[in-house]
């Protein structure tokens, strides 16, 4: 009878910890980073700005290693193509084919729009980083269409070089796929919300295909990247990461 | 006239012949491709008001780009521009077409006035024209090309090989050199390059080389040469000041033949992007050559060069541009010189993405000075449509 009884206080006790214990914060967040950026990742993917009356496309293709290098290529519309964007650490270039000159990106582009989009050039080549930019808390479970997911806030650090406020991810549980993220501004209120939908097989990994980010204070305005290619953890040097290469890749 | 045209024509259309028509042919074929072709039409309403009357001028302009990717290593270019002129400034300007022809060569002759009758002139030029060859950190160019070494905004006192003035604002490619290039990367954003422009006297070419490198995350670069009966050193950098950019060029010329000055450009320039995509771009641009006192018709009629950017002494120069929309861009430029006749140059430009690939640019050029109260004797508006492909 005692054994039952502890047994039975044993379970809750289980139960209550499994409960209480969500996992440690910072590792679903660096679970579900390296899940998208892998050592290294390529591919190519088609960005849609979607307004009321209109839509315009741009294709890219991308190169990345880490969060400290980071290659992208414009390859449509015809305008745009051949202008390139090379990141390395804290510095960005880009090239202007048609002028035939690199230019060096001040820091305060990395907040502006990429192209007119909803997206920020930082989204793009990743500088910040939800690993290091940012402390973490894990604030319980929540289902996302069906996946039952961690909730996780994410409040910058004093000298990041992050506009928002705070930012909420949710992950799902079994394949730390980032299924919506909501972006706040300093004032707590809701700016951006991004949902990551089309859940497929890239490269072996089980990722959303589609990424849209929704702004809040503008109806029907969004803009969806949605990944055509992607292959990862194909070795890429460091070097690849040049002013050199980006003149020349296509 | 037609008879001394004759040959020119026949020259580069058979060269364009026979440069497509490989791979048109090859096109048909499934394995992916080893050229590219691509490039825009544009139309430009030019209206130029001058005291009480006004100039009417029409442009249709194209530009191919043209790309033949031979190997790993080896890329030929060639780049064709084209402009059908007429309008008024063609109608009392009976040299039009010789005066344009002049204006696109570099060493070579690359151009040719295809018609020019009843005030009508077609021209035609291959303003880049190069072989590349690239094997790990070499890049070696060797005919028409554009060499570029400005890294500052606005004013590029480096750009030794090709000065150019922001007032002609449909040409962003900018003319080609004649000239051999040998460039090695010494790493990921540092080289090394030697350049020589060919020309017929030695008064007339420009050899230099840059050493550019990026420490403290700055992009540095020094330069030297021989440019057009000067000796020319220079320096330029590119970096940032908190979340600012920070960049700027200054070229010294000394002069090595006699009855010419020496001189000193500066350019310094700081940039901001806020988050609402407004940006702005503040420059000054010492130009110890420039007037103090000249009057303000000099801004459109003056010798342009490295050593000579702008008419006056000093300018200060002020960019701001929003996007009213994605498709909607406003901006606005202002420079103005603190010297005897106060000119200010506005230059505002509205910018609209009509559908995919279909751009509309309306541009002011509007110049006003002290002497005539501020009232602006001469402004020039530019309706420009583009296709691109």
């Amino acid at each position: 009878m005692k054994k039952i009884f502890l047994a039975i206080i044993g379970i809750c006790l289980g139960m209550g910890t499994a409960y209480a214990q969500l996992p440690d914060a910072l590792e679903v967040i660096k679970k579900a980073d390296q899940k998208l950026r892998g050592e290294t990742s390529s591919g190519t993917m088609k960005m849609t700005i979607v307004r009321p009356s209109w839509s315009r496309e741009v294709t890219m293709k991308s190169w990345s290693k880490g969060t400290d290098y980071s290659l992208i290529l414009v390859t449509g519309p015809a305008r745009d193509k051949g202008t390139a964007f090379l990141k390395r650490e804290k510095e960005i270039w880009n090239w202007q084919p048609t002028i035939d000159r690199t230019i060096k990106l001040p820091p305060s582009m990395m907040m502006q729009s990429w192209m007119g989009s909803d997206f920020t050039n930082d989204d793009l080549v990743r500088e910040s980083s939800i690993v290091v930019d940012y402390t973490h808390k894990n604030l319980g479970l929540e289902t996302i269409e069906g996946y039952p997911c961690y909730k996780i806030e994410l409040i910058p650090k004093e000298d990041a070089p992050v506009v928002w406020g705070k930012v909420l991810i949710w992950i799902d549980q079994k394949e730390y796929m980032q299924l919506k993220t909501e972006f706040y501004d300093e004032d707590n209120y809701l700016v951006n919300t991004m949902l990551g939908r089309e859940i497929k097989s890239l490269d072996g990994r089980l990722l959303p295909t589609i990424m849209e980010i929704i702004p809040e204070e503008d109806e029907g305005h969004k803009t969806v990247i949605e990944y055509l290619s992607l292959v990862f953890d194909k070795p890429i040097k460091e070097t690849f990461f040049s002013i050199q290469n980006m003149k020349r890749i296509r | 006239m037609n008879g001394e045209i004759s040959s020119p024509t026949m020259k580069i259309s058979h060269l364009i012949l026979a440069l497509l028509l490989p791979f048109l042919a090859a096109s048909q074929a499934d394995k992916p491709k080893n050229w590219s072709l691509n490039g825009y039409v544009k139309n430009l309403q030019t209206l130029l008001f001058i005291e009480d009357n006004y100039l009417q001028d029409n442009l249709i302009h194209n530009r191919l780009n043209f790309r033949w990717f031979m190997n790993e290593e080896l890329t030929f270019r060639a780049d064709l521009r084209s402009r059908f002129f007429w309008g008024d400034l063609v109608k009392v300007n009976p040299l039009y077409g010789s005066l344009t022809d002049q204006a696109s060569n570099d060493w070579l002759d690359l151009s040719a006035v295809l018609l020019d009758e009843n005030q009508l002139v077609f021209h035609s030029v291959l303003d880049r024209f190069y072989l590349e060859y690239v094997k790990n950190n070499w890049e070696i160019r060797l005919g028409r090309q554009r060499v570029n070494w400005g890294i500052s905004t606005v004013w590029n006192p480096n750009d030794i090989f090709n000065a150019f003035s922001f007032t002609d604002f449909d040409y962003e490619e900018r003319p080609g050199s004649d000239a051999v290039r040998i460039k090695y990367y010494t790493g990921v954003a540092s080289s090394i390059e030697v350049v020589a422009k060919g020309a017929d006297q030695f008064e007339e070419t420009v050899i230099a080389a840059k050493w550019a490198f990026n420490k403290w995350s700055y992009d540095f670069q020094f330069l030297a040469g021989y440019v057009m009966e000067d000796f020319a050193i220079g320096t330029g950098w590119a970096g940032n000041i908190g979340a600012a950019g920070f960049k700027g060029e200054a070229t010294y010329f000394t002069p090595i033949a006699e009855g010419r000055t020496e001189s000193f450009a500066l350019s310094l320039g700081v940039d901001y992007a806020f988050t609402n995509s407004y940006y702005l771009n503040l420059g000054y641009l010492y130009n110890n050559n420039g007037s103090t006192d000249a009057g303000v018709g000099n801004l459109f009629n003056f010798q342009l060069s490295a050593r000579n950017l702008y008419p006056y002494r000093h300018a200060l120069f002020l960019q701001q541009s929003y996007p009213l929309n994605p498709l909607l861009s406003a901006s606005l430029a202002i420079i103005y010189s603190p010297v005897q006749v106060n000119p200010l140059f506005l230059n505002p430009i509205l910018t609209f993405s009509i559908k995919e690939n279909w751009d509309i640019d309306a541009v002011g050029q509007i110049v006003f000075n002290e002497d005539e109260g501020y009232k602006s004797p001469v402004q020039a508006v530019f309706l420009r449509l583009k296709y691109s492909f």
